[in-house]
């Protein structure tokens, strides 16, 4: 995911220094002069090569995406509308089924539970999130070189970290009998962690998820906030300076306009990834205790992998992304809306 | 630059179509390459000890000169959403091993071949009726029994001595000992019993003359609701008020026999063979002795020993296979008097082989002589194809357990199992 949207957003810089630089012998196609006589987007327009060569350059993203993507996602639409269960899974079949799979959905109260609770723990999470990791980043701006090495190589370890494996660690860390956590609480002195279960409710269960996502997330948000803020020239915060504003101004009348794309993206980023996450839940107790941890994207797995009612869990997918594609909505019309001003 | 790039296009689109090549040649070998045949064979951990099944195999070859048997050993663990996925395959595997608790709702699928016909070269004649009724639905054969096995109390003989308690008879006397052994010694449990250890409970609802469910007209309902249930699940609760095991797991999580026993503190523990074995083997790595004793889970009555759950497995020929009539061959072999003879020796009497001729006479003192004195008192959960839906994880029975433990009223988080169950079991 985040790897995705760097590629993405440094590829727009990179694409119109390439024409100017290949200098292949094609003298009729470019007129000389013309790249740098227009540097409006215009005239680099022009200097693109044309013909196939570009569709054939975006064909192998695009092949991929329709076979990864595209293709699975119609399947996905396909047997929402079907009926799959055991039964018919291993028969290889599956009846038509109309709407029956979402109204049983839309009529169930476990559903709409679980929507609720998904939206909760994304709203949480992204904002501890884009709090913990703004406040690193800006940490990361002031500190030194040694000790800026230091955070940085931390962050990026955790960043790096299986999330399977740190589920384990956490499951470990938070163990009824033998957890370090009881242990540090007993050894702090609180009383009543002699076999603390971490895990007795859903909402226990979810803050401990919390804690794992926002640790293994916060790192992406500070080394972006980080380089967001190396491009904030110092000359800005000196003008600040001098009109006598202190650090809470400067955050929010210098640095916060001045990175506010950065803000959006990443916001809506975290936003996407929280709601979607499904690893670091399901391992973490398996939507358990009761059912009561449990966001979208586990139910659908619990459903359709676990309970072997395949076609119903494809409903529920359907139902997540158009509620993704409803919130992401907002975005996109912010994003518009700036393209439109600038 | 260009004809780099249709170069780099073209090397690509090679690869691709070598890779899809190798595919197809993969498959065909593996199918059917005219002499060179394969089966394959999914057995679960702990089932098939190497030393016999490598035995089976070398029998099997001898008859079968190039076919090679391929033997892969699955954890339980996630096992049901596996072997949904691999018979909705081409190519499954030949045999597969499964619980005898879930046989039926694979057999319902139409995934599992018809062995009807077979009973006669498998010898059918020769299997128990309990173990029979596990591998049957709607009168048609889908599996052959292989073994049963049931759990009794594992104890530590030294802490017993110590706190002066003999193996018990009856409830009461459980109880008192378990006591005992509390007050012998604070800083270790009486008994290792975690919060959802399902089998078990079980076997205290059929001493109570209850049921997990019952079929009522033409549907199945759930039987935690009721009186007896709930008295079931209050001797549960006693005995685990002696554990400070976790109220919300079960016995694999994590594993009694293997994390929770070699670190020491427990006097008792319920367990299977292999576990008992795990646990022994773990002490001695861990450089520690073993010294265990058994008993059957004792019953109301000294007559009678705790009703218990028949735990057990089936092997079953996959629908898809491809290779039926080997598979099926490789199975009346397994599961045949001479070898299931040798299975029971080489588990020491640990498994119950599917036949009476087969037994193993088990050495004083063990856990198979323990383990044979409750089976007679085994029994199995409702034979329908819905039952495995019931078991799938989120299990509701263990659900109700928890919620019980935790001081919720029996009656209603029975009653709202029930509704699960219900949901579940005529699917």
């Amino acid at each position: 995911m985040t790897v995705h949207s760097q590629g993405a957003a440094t590829a727009p810089q990179d694409a119109p220094h390439e024409p100017g630089g290949p200098k292949a012998p094609q003298p009729p196609q470019r007129p000389a002069g013309v790249p740098e006589a227009a540097p409006a987007p215009r005239g680099r327009r022009a200097a693109l090569p044309s013909g196939w060569l570009p569709y054939l350059l975006v064909a192998p993203a695009v092949l991929s995406m329709a076979v990864l993507l595209l293709y699975p996602l119609a399947k996905n639409v396909i047997l929402s509308f079907q009926k799959v269960d055991k039964i018919e899974f291993i028969q290889r079949k599956a009846p038509f089924h109309g709407v029956e799979n979402y109204t049983q959905l839309l009529g169930d109260a476990q559903f709409w539970t679980v929507v609720l609770r998904s939206f909760l723990f994304t709203a949480a999470n992204v904002a501890v999130i884009m709090v913990v990791g703004s406040l690193i980043g800006l940490l990361l701006n002031r500190l030194g070189k040694w000790m800026r090495l230091v955070l940085s190589m931390a962050l990026v370890m955790a960043w790096a970290m299986p999330i399977v494996a740190s589920v384990t660690v956490f499951q470990w860390l938070f163990d009824e009998q033998f957890g370090v956590m009881n242990w540090l609480m007993r050894t702090l002195g609180f009383s009543g962690y002699e076999q603390h279960n971490w895990f007795e409710s859903g909402l226990s269960t979810l803050v401990i998820i919390t804690v794992l996502v926002v640790w293994g997330s916060v790192p992406f948000v500070a080394l972006n906030m980080y380089a967001g803020l190396t491009t904030v020239g110092g000359e800005l915060y000196e003008a600040a300076r001098m009109d006598g504003a202190n650090g809470w101004q400067t955050f929010w009348q210098v640095v916060f306009p001045n990175l506010k794309p950065f803000f959006l993206v990443t916001t809506f980023l975290e936003v996407i990834w929280v709601f979607k996450a499904f690893t670091q839940v399901y391992a973490m107790n398996r939507g358990g205790p009761d059912r009561a941890s449990e966001t979208l994207p586990v139910f659908a797995f619990v459903e359709g992998q676990s309970q072997g009612h395949y076609a119903l869990a494809a409903a529920i997918s359907v139902l997540t992304i158009v509620m993704l594609v409803v919130v992401m909505s907002f975005y996109f019309r912010l994003i518009l809306k700036q393209e439109e001003e600038q | 630059m260009k004809r780099k790039l249709i170069a780099a296009v073209g090397v690509a689109g090679m690869m691709a179509g070598v890779a899809a090549c190798g595919n197809g040649g993969d498959d065909k070998g593996k199918t059917d390459a005219g002499g060179a045949k394969e089966i394959t064979v999914w057995v679960m951990d702990g089932s098939a000890p190497k030393a016999w099944i490598d035995e089976v195999n070398k029998e099997f070859a001898a008859k079968h000169p190039g076919v090679t048997v391929k033997v892969e050993v699955q954890a339980w663990k996630g096992i049901q959403e596996k072997v949904t996925t691999a018979l909705s395959e081409n190519t499954p595997p030949d045999v597969l091993e499964l619980g005898n608790t879930q046989t039926a709702g694979y057999a319902v699928t139409g995934g599992l071949a018809d062995l009807t016909k077979d009973k006669g070269g498998l010898g059918a004649d020769a299997w128990p009726k309990s173990m029979l009724e596990s591998a049957e639905y709607e009168g048609k054969l889908y599996s052959a029994p292989w073994y049963a096995a049931n759990r009794v109390v594992v104890y530590d003989k030294k802490a017993f001595e110590k706190a002066g308690v003999t193996p018990p008879k009856t409830r009461d006397e459980w109880i008192a000992g378990l006591d005992k052994l509390k007050a012998a010694d604070p800083n270790t449990q009486p008994i290792y019993l975690p919060g959802q250890s399902w089998y078990v409970l079980a076997g205290l609802v059929w001493d109570e003359g209850g049921e997990l469910a019952v079929k009522d007209g033409g549907k199945w309902k759930g039987g935690l609701g009721t009186p007896q249930a709930a008295s079931a699940m209050e001797f549960y609760k006693k005995l685990q008020s002696y554990s400070t095991a976790p109220k919300d797991k079960d016995e694999a999580s994590p594993q009694q026999s293997t994390d929770v026993v070699p670190k020491g503190g427990v006097a008792s523990w319920i367990g299977l063979g292999w576990e008992a074995g795990g646990a022994e083997k773990a002490l001695k790595d861990a450089g520690k002795e073993a010294d265990f004793g058994y008993f059957p889970i004792p019953g109301k009555t000294a007559d009678k020993p705790g009703t218990v759950f028949l735990g057990g497995s089936n092997l079953a020929v996959a629908e898809r296979s491809k290779n039926k009539e080997l598979a099926k061959e490789w199975l009346a072999l397994a599961t045949g008097k001479d070898q299931m003879t040798k299975y029971a020796a080489e588990v020491k009497g640990s498994l119950l082989p599917n036949q009476a001729a087969a037994n193993f006479t088990p050495a004083p003192g063990s856990f198979a002589e323990a383990m044979g004195k409750a089976g007679v008192n085994g029994r199995i959960t409702p034979v329908t194809p819905g039952w495995a839906n019931v078991e799938t994880e989120p299990n509701p029975l263990k659900e109700f357990m928890t919620k019980v433990l935790k001081g919720e009223d029996p009656a209603k988080a029975g009653a709202e199992a029930d509704k699960e169950i219900a949901n579940r079991i005529n699917k």
